[in-house]
């Protein structure tokens, strides 16, 4: 396993392309962050003009509920999809370069080609996880006036969440890039389905008039972003009541898990059949 | 021995098209094996299947006497086609993929870089390779931790005279170690430069092997007259390199397996006391012998 990933990171630590596209990540996803509170902050002011009574300024900034916050803005697909691109880039340039020929050449087995893709993605999600938690610490620390560790750590069940969200949103884009071999395609392919194609299905059966159950919340997209769902926002509790999520539940993140596998399944048997 | 690749009754065929047709064959070590046909012949099918890129419809093969996997590929330096690296790596980066992959140390990647003259060119992105130095890695690549076996495709395809003569000594080389070789070509000339065996396949079948020397030997057809024709038609007869003997007119046509030159026949047939009024030598173009081999085949079945 370890050689496995050591061959990985022999492939990406001198990639431009992979550090470029890592760069502007972080850059989305730090700025995303910090405008978060401005933009919620300058709808209340809209919604303030037409309202008697003024709704408050939101503060999202705090413990506990930064962890919900936060990532419930890190796991927006705009930002999502930059992690998922890089993916899907370093599985298409395998075919691009037919380096993945070579690799089997060389003593790799089918399999191993992808576990190795498989653990770089356990890898890069851990480390964005790692790194997010850190970051949260920090600006809930200097946003959080005298926290004690209960406070700070409650609402911790967000980390693992945006990891099994980071996670299986990474295998959605292993399984576009295996499938179809080629990098342009792939990629436009799979934006298309993210934040059009899905979305179009998804409104389609939130229609009362097709479905009366909540079946378009388990489209594989929807069910992977609705581990964090919801924003901890006092108006949006008030709007919501008790419906409005406080945690991540164990059944969100087994029905991404659920669709991760099926997706490596169909992955390993496509791969298993197909010459390479 | 146990052979290094045993084949038998490989079949792949790519709709109507039957890429390979039940080929066998049987490289043994140290042999300098050449696959030797046309484009479209199914050279690169058969490399691809034995490598486990492609799987065979039907029949089997073995390496080393043992059934194939990831193990027996580690074993086994291999080209095949264009030269496949990640062209934003360097030479050395993608060289130590390589060696990762084969669970072997860097210490070898020096020295197939120096065997490969491109030591000084190691810390260069792949992209900014010329054709013939993205060929002359990929052979480092396979050079790499001295294999039992090399495989090379079409090793020399596309490169300059001097590129050519270079990988042809490398070949040499590392056969004269007596790593087993198997070269897949369409160039009867490369075939006859640098193996010991052949098999000479078409439309993915094959139709001979054996030995270089018997398989493509020229046999060349030397004309000879003498006052005493009885005496030379019994001299050529018990000639230990001759193939056929056809009279003509007075005049012998004698085919010899072994290069033969006409100062040779002109010392024995003196020693022997005859005389020889007419002695001719006329030869036949490699090219020429290996398009006959297999327009003969293709008469056969039809």
């Amino acid at each position: 396993m370890i050689r496995l990933l050591k061959i990985e990171f022999k492939k990406i630590m001198t990639y431009k392309v992979f550090w470029i596209l890592i760069g502007l990540y972080f850059l989305f996803l730090i700025l995303g962050i910090l405008m978060a509170e401005f933009m919620i902050n300058s709808i209340v002011n809209d919604m303030n003009r037409h309202l008697p009574i003024p709704i408050p300024h939101v503060t999202i900034y705090f413990f506990p509920w930064i962890w919900q916050n936060i990532t419930y803005f890190a796991t927006f697909r705009y930002v999502l999809i930059f992690p998922a691109i890089i993916i899907i880039i370093l599985i298409t340039n395998e075919f691009t370069y037919r380096t993945i020929r070579q690799n089997v050449i060389n003593g790799l087995n089918k399999s191993e080609i992808l576990i190795s893709k498989l653990l770089l993605i356990v890898l890069i999600s851990l480390v964005i996880t790692v790194l997010l938690f850190f970051g949260i610490l920090v600006l809930g620390f200097s946003h959080t006036a005298n926290p004690d560790a209960g406070m700070i750590f409650d609402k911790i069940s967000f980390i693992p969440g945006f990891f099994f969200t980071m996670l299986t949103f990474l295998i959605f884009a292993f399984f576009f890039g295996f499938l179809i071999r080629n990098t342009g395609l792939s990629i436009a392919l799979f934006t298309l389905y993210v934040f059009i194609v899905e979305p179009i299905v998804y409104y389609f059966l939130k229609s009362p008039l097709v479905f009366k159950n909540g079946i378009s919340t388990y489209l594989p997209v929807n069910s992977i972003l609705r581990i964090t769902e919801y924003p901890a926002i006092p108006v949006l509790k008030q709007i919501m009541g008790v419906n409005l999520q406080d945690s991540v539940t164990a059944g969100s993140c087994l029905i991404a898990l659920l669709y991760a596998a099926l997706m490596v399944g169909i992955v390993w048997w496509i791969m298993a059949k197909k010459d390479l | 021995m146990t052979n290094v690749l045993s084949i038998s009754g490989i079949s792949k065929h790519y709709g109507k098209i039957h890429a390979v047709n039940d080929l066998s064959l049987e490289v043994q070590p140290g042999q300098v094996f050449g696959i030797l046909g046309p484009n479209g012949s199914g050279k690169t099918t058969t490399l691809s299947i034995v490598l486990e890129l492609v799987r065979a419809d039907s029949g089997t093969f073995q390496w080393f006497g043992e059934h194939p996997g990831k193990e027996s590929r580690k074993r086994i330096g291999s080209v095949i086609e264009s030269p496949n690296f990640f062209p934003y790596l360097t030479a050395a980066l993608n060289l130590k993929i390589v060696a990762d992959i084969k669970e072997m140390d860097y210490d070898d990647i020096d020295r197939v870089l120096k065997v490969t003259g491109l030591y000084e060119r190691r810390n260069t992105r792949f992209r900014t390779f010329s054709f013939g130095m993205k060929q002359r890695l990929a052979i480092a690549s396979a050079l790499l931790g001295n294999p039992e076996v090399l495989i090379l495709d079409e090793p020399t395809n596309g490169l300059d005279p001097q590129g050519i003569a270079h990988i042809r000594e490398i070949i040499l080389q590392v056969a004269s170690q007596g790593t087993t070789i198997i070269i897949a070509s369409h160039l009867l000339d490369e075939v006859q430069k640098v193996c010991s065996h052949v098999a000479v396949l078409n439309k993915g079948t094959k139709l001979f092997d054996g030995k270089v020397s018997e398989v493509l030997s020229v046999s060349d057809c030397f004309e000879l007259g003498a006052s005493d024709p009885v005496a030379l038609e019994k001299w050529l007869h018990t000639h230990t390199d001759i193939e056929s003997v056809e009279k003509k007119n007075g005049i012998f046509q004698a085919f010899f397996k072994a290069r033969i030159t006409p100062a040779d026949i002109n010392n024995g047939c003196f020693r022997d006391g005859i005389t020889l009024t007419h002695l001719s030598e006329r030869k036949r173009s490699l090219e020429q012998h290996f398009l006959e081999l297999l327009e003969e085949k293709n008469d056969q079945t039809p």
